[in-house]
């Protein structure tokens, strides 16, 4: 039985996007050639090209074009079944963690294993997204797949993955160029390989447009309710999951990354009434196909007027990142309306946990101050010394500065994690921080200056900019947690976006930003690392005297509500102070990840279950997480050194794991 | 008797000024003015173009940064064994360079923002060296000067010059003996994958020292920081009548030349294609030479 079926209503919309697609395809074709139609006419139908020109049309525009519909279709449809499978309008390639995946197996293949062939990269690639994906997945569990979680556990991993590519990335650079482009999602072509390589795997698409909308049409039903059908529910998900990321897969290692479309595409098929799930898939499909083949024209157009190679990924996400905005902002009003369920530790805090963590931390000082680095460990083995006047000030502001980054996004993270009740929230999937680090990158890379010559003035300037879009956005749904998140997503894509353009370009101005945006506390003077310290210490003090808000917003919006706070403009005031908070670190210091979601979480397990004793035990976690970071950064590859923000995320992701073991996020 | 006298300490004079002038030395870096007492003996370089300049005055650096990236990807001139390796370029380790008690620390475009930092450990040279709004290997030219002022061997740097200067002249006329004496265009290429290719353009190294072999760029574009463009492969068919040089080594894009595409650029298609072997295109002022002489033995091999 076919599955897709065309009533009457539906038939205008695909009329509609068919007509779309050609036009697409001509427009797309006309761009940088001189031929007539009639030439270019002639050549589709199977005409042998003759002369240089006609030799471009066919084997580099032509495929090209074609590349871009597959392409597209492929995201479109994986993120319309991501999204029904899951029930979740933010799932896409990217927040779900296939893309970062890819990356980071790609990036390790060239680095270290550059004779590879292209088929066996695209396994690489393959068993990278799946990694992560499955990783995913396990960390949301089922109860979280069509919620908040699963992109929370997508972005974290997203983060996890980027650290790792970045590190190897930051200690092979010159090794590591063949893949920048592939990073910023490039279709140039030269022939029909890539074309011919791709269309046999995405032989799965019409069997996916066939086979699929019936499970899918029962898995809205929830699990139950598709159980009782007849489903079974669970071998049903596998495959389907399987199967759509094996065709994004192979997509992916033929363009690279492409961000944002398997996003939208869907989210654009259900605004123009695509209700049905084949219909949906199938809309998605035609949709993704001429979204691509607009954005890839932009992006020759650029090129041209740019005099310079602009990739597609990079048109596709400043198209995309503000299209996203729109058309996701009204379906996310309804956050998760759960209580914030912490970890289970220790059951009360003693006052011991207080005596050693405070002897933890002071021993973790002395140690970064007085171990003396050394190339061999062993061959030369362990000494310390107590710093000289010079070593001291080379060390001291940037233990200071470590410490207090680490404390600051943990009090970051924990008001996001009680204001949104959610355990995975973590402040740097944040808008804020994303839109601090994107003025940043974005005045970097226009003017061609280094980015740490730009002060704190731009990175606040860009906080408060996303401040205001959210301001303005989220009025109507109290500062709903999903369109912070929604921000972050698009702002954190964009930016990456920019970097990989950067990087493709060549010349080093691409390794200094990415040093950068992996937190580094290495260019920390005494004056800027004092700022920091005394920033986060004035924001630490509003949190305390607000501590009761966030108790009670923890707790439920109603629980709130009857004591008599006004949670709107509670909730707003506490994620000024989560901005401000992100701004400084980031203006200060650079993005620093995970460790405002792990903080947190090692108080509660330590037994602080009340904010007061959360919020200082898990400021005195981040401090030390951050140091130690700090320290193993500037030690474990001397005299090189790795950035302590990569470190901290490197150490957050094994903890991730760790929670991931304890099923403590099921 | 007066006289004499007046005479005599006239010349005292004179000698003590020579004697100061020659204690101390000012040059100016991309900062401005810096002073330095004596010459330096202990430097470190944290950019490979600088460590390059350092070996081709003759002075051994103490440390450098990244040296295993150096003759990976430099190679030429080599560094002398014994010096340090002191972390990678974008952050070099600080406590490294302050044990190793230079007297100097030069550093570069790479470096920007950390000359502050660095002057805590020993006086600082800054070189702003790869900028879009100057002109790259005139700036290399001036900086390789400043160094052997600073080191006292501006002799030798005259002559090293010189001699760069004769090199061009000499590989010119092979060159002219080759191809008759209108050469021919050229630009020159790096492969960054079987579609993309990185031309070497206005302000680039490459393109400098082609220029001074006596040939016009082959496709012109437009002026960058580090003077290189990336392109569409198929962009490469704008070179009317030239040739077009490409860098080893080719990993990036094997496969490239066995497509119809390639075989169908113009520029192929009447053989006017050629390999360089891998050299270091972001170097300092010496660096010319062994682009001039890589590219000069590319070209030869193509017939006139």
């Amino acid at each position: 039985m076919l599955a897709v079926r065309l009533p009457d209503q539906q038939l205008p919309r695909y009329v509609a996007g068919l007509l779309l697609l050609v036009a697409a395809f001509v427009v797309h074709l006309q761009i940088d050639g001189p031929l007539s139609l009639a030439e270019q006419w002639r050549l589709i139908i199977g005409g042998t090209p003759d002369g240089f020109e006609q030799v471009r049309f066919y084997y580099s525009a032509l495929p090209r074009a074609v590349l871009a519909i597959m392409v597209g279709a492929v995201l479109g449809v994986v993120g319309s079944l991501l999204q029904q499978v899951t029930q979740n309008p933010l799932v896409a390639p990217m927040t779900i963690g296939a893309s970062s995946g890819a990356w980071l197996a790609l990036v390790c293949a060239s680095v270290w294993l550059p004779w590879l062939g292209v088929d066996q990269r695209a396994i690489a690639a393959l068993l990278g997204s799946v990694v992560a994906v499955t990783l995913v997945l396990v960390i949301a569990g089922r109860g979280g797949i069509g919620g908040l979680p699963v992109v929370l556990a997508g972005m974290a991993t997203h983060i996890l993955m980027g650290a790792a590519a970045s590190a190897v990335i930051l200690m092979n650079q010159e090794a590591a160029q063949g893949v920048f482009l592939w990073g910023a999602g490039d279709l140039t072509q030269n022939d029909w390989n890539w074309v011919e390589w791709l269309w046999p795997h995405l032989l799965l698409l019409p069997l996916i447009l066939l086979f699929a909308p019936r499970p899918l049409s029962l898995m809205r039903l929830g699990e139950a309710g598709a159980r009782g059908r007849g489903l079974s529910y669970g071998p049903v998900l596998v495959v389907l999951l399987l199967a759509a990321l094996w065709i994004l897969a192979t997509s992916i290692t033929a363009v690279g990354v492409i961000a944002f479309l398997g996003l939208i595409a869907p989210n654009i098929a259900r605004s123009t009434g695509a209700r049905r799930a084949g219909d949906e898939l199938l809309s998605s499909g035609v949709f993704g196909a001429c979204l691509l083949l607009g954005t890839d024209a932009l992006a020759k157009l650029t090129g041209i007027w740019f005099g310079e190679l602009v990739p597609s990924g990079t048109a596709a996400a400043l198209v995309g990142a503000p299209a996203l905005v729109i058309f996701a902002r009204k379906k996310l009003g309804q956050g998760a309306h759960t209580a914030l369920s912490l970890p289970h530790g220790a059951r009360q805090l003693y006052t011991k946990t207080w005596v050693l963590m405070t002897l933890a931390l002071v021993g973790l000082f002395l140690l970064t101050l007085t171990w003396v680095p050394n190339v061999s460990f062993w061959k030369e083995g362990v000494r310390f010394a107590w710093p000289s006047d010079l070593i001291w000030s080379l060390r001291g502001p940037r233990l200071l500065m470590a410490a207090s980054a680490g404390a600051g996004m943990a009090v970051a993270g924990l008001i996001l994690q009680r204001l949104i009740r959610n355990p995975l929230a973590s402040p740097d999937i944040l808008g804020m921080p994303a839109g601090a680090t994107l003025a940043l990158v974005a005045l970097s890379v226009w003017t061609g200056t280094s980015i740490h010559e730009s002060g704190p003035g731009v990175a606040f300037g860009g906080s408060l900019i996303v401040l205001t879009v959210l301001m303005l956005l989220g009025r109507r749904s109290h500062y709903a947690p999903g369109l912070v998140i929604l921000v972050g997503i698009s702002l954190a894509a964009l930016m990456e976006a920019l970097v990989h353009f950067v990087l493709a370009q060549g010349g080093d101005s691409g390794y200094v930003i990415l040093g950068w945006l992996s937190g580094s506390t290495y260019r920390a003077d005494g004056e800027r690392s004092l700022m920091l310290a005394a920033g986060v210490a004035l924001m630490f003090v509003i949190v305390l005297v607000l501590s009761r808000w966030l108790t009670l917003i923890s707790i439920g919006d109603g629980m709130a509500r009857a004591r008599g706070v006004h949670v709107g403009r509670a909730r707003l005031v506490l994620l000024v102070v989560v901005c401000a908070l992100c701004a400084l670190v980031t203006a200060l210091m650079g993005p620093v990840a995970f460790v405002g979601l792990l903080s947190p979480h090692v108080a509660a397990l330590l037994g602080a279950r009340k904010v007061r004793p959360q919020l200082f035990l898990a400021a005195m976690v981040g401090m030390a997480l951050m140091v130690l970071s700090d320290w193993l950064g500037r030690t474990l590859v001397y005299p090189d050194q790795l950035p302590a923000g990569l470190i901290a995320a490197l150490i957050g992701g094994g903890y991730f794991l760790f929670l991931l073991t304890r099923r403590r996020l099921a | 008797m007066l006289r004499i006298f007046v005479c005599l300490y006239v010349a005292a004079v004179w000698v003590g000024a020579i004697a100061t002038a020659q204690a101390g030395i000012t040059v100016s870096d991309s900062r401005g003015e810096q002073h330095f007492e004596s010459v330096p003996e202990r430097v470190v370089a944290l950019n490979w173009s600088m460590a390059e300049n350092l070996v081709e005055l003759g002075v051994e650096p103490v440390g450098v940064a990244d040296t295993d990236g150096y003759s990976r990807w430099v190679a030429q001139p080599e560094l002398p064994e014994d010096a340090v390796d002191v972390g990678g370029r974008a952050e070099p380790n600080m406590e490294r360079i302050a044990s190793l008690d230079p007297d100097l620390i030069v550093l570069s475009t790479t470096q920007t923002g950390l000359a502050e930092k660095m002057e805590k450990i020993a006086p600082v040279l800054f070189f702003d060296a790869y900028r879009r709004d100057h002109d790259n290997p005139e700036m290399a030219r001036e900086i390789f000067k400043t160094l052997a002022r600073v080191f006292a061997r501006t002799d030798r740097a005259e002559e090293k010059l010189e001699r760069l200067d004769e090199r061009f002249q000499r590989l010119r006329e092979r060159l002219k003996d080759h191809f008759g004496a209108a050469l021919p265009r050229v630009t020159s290429a790096l492969f960054m994958s079987p579609s993309v290719v990185r031309i070497f353009g206005d302000n680039s190294m490459p393109q400098h020292a082609l220029k001074r072999l006596g040939m016009q760029p082959a496709l012109p574009q437009k002026r960058t920081q580090w003077g290189q463009v990336q392109k569409k492969v198929s962009d490469l068919s704008r070179i009317e009548d030239g040739i077009l040089l490409y860098f080893k080594p080719l990993d990036r894009a094997r496969d490239l030349f066995s497509k119809p595409l390639w075989k169908a650029l113009p520029v192929v298609a009447r053989g006017r294609v050629a390999a360089v072997e891998p050299t270091w295109t972001y170097g300092g002022a010496m660096s010319l030479r062994y682009l001039a002489e890589n590219m000069t033995d590319a070209l030869l091999t193509i017939e006139p």
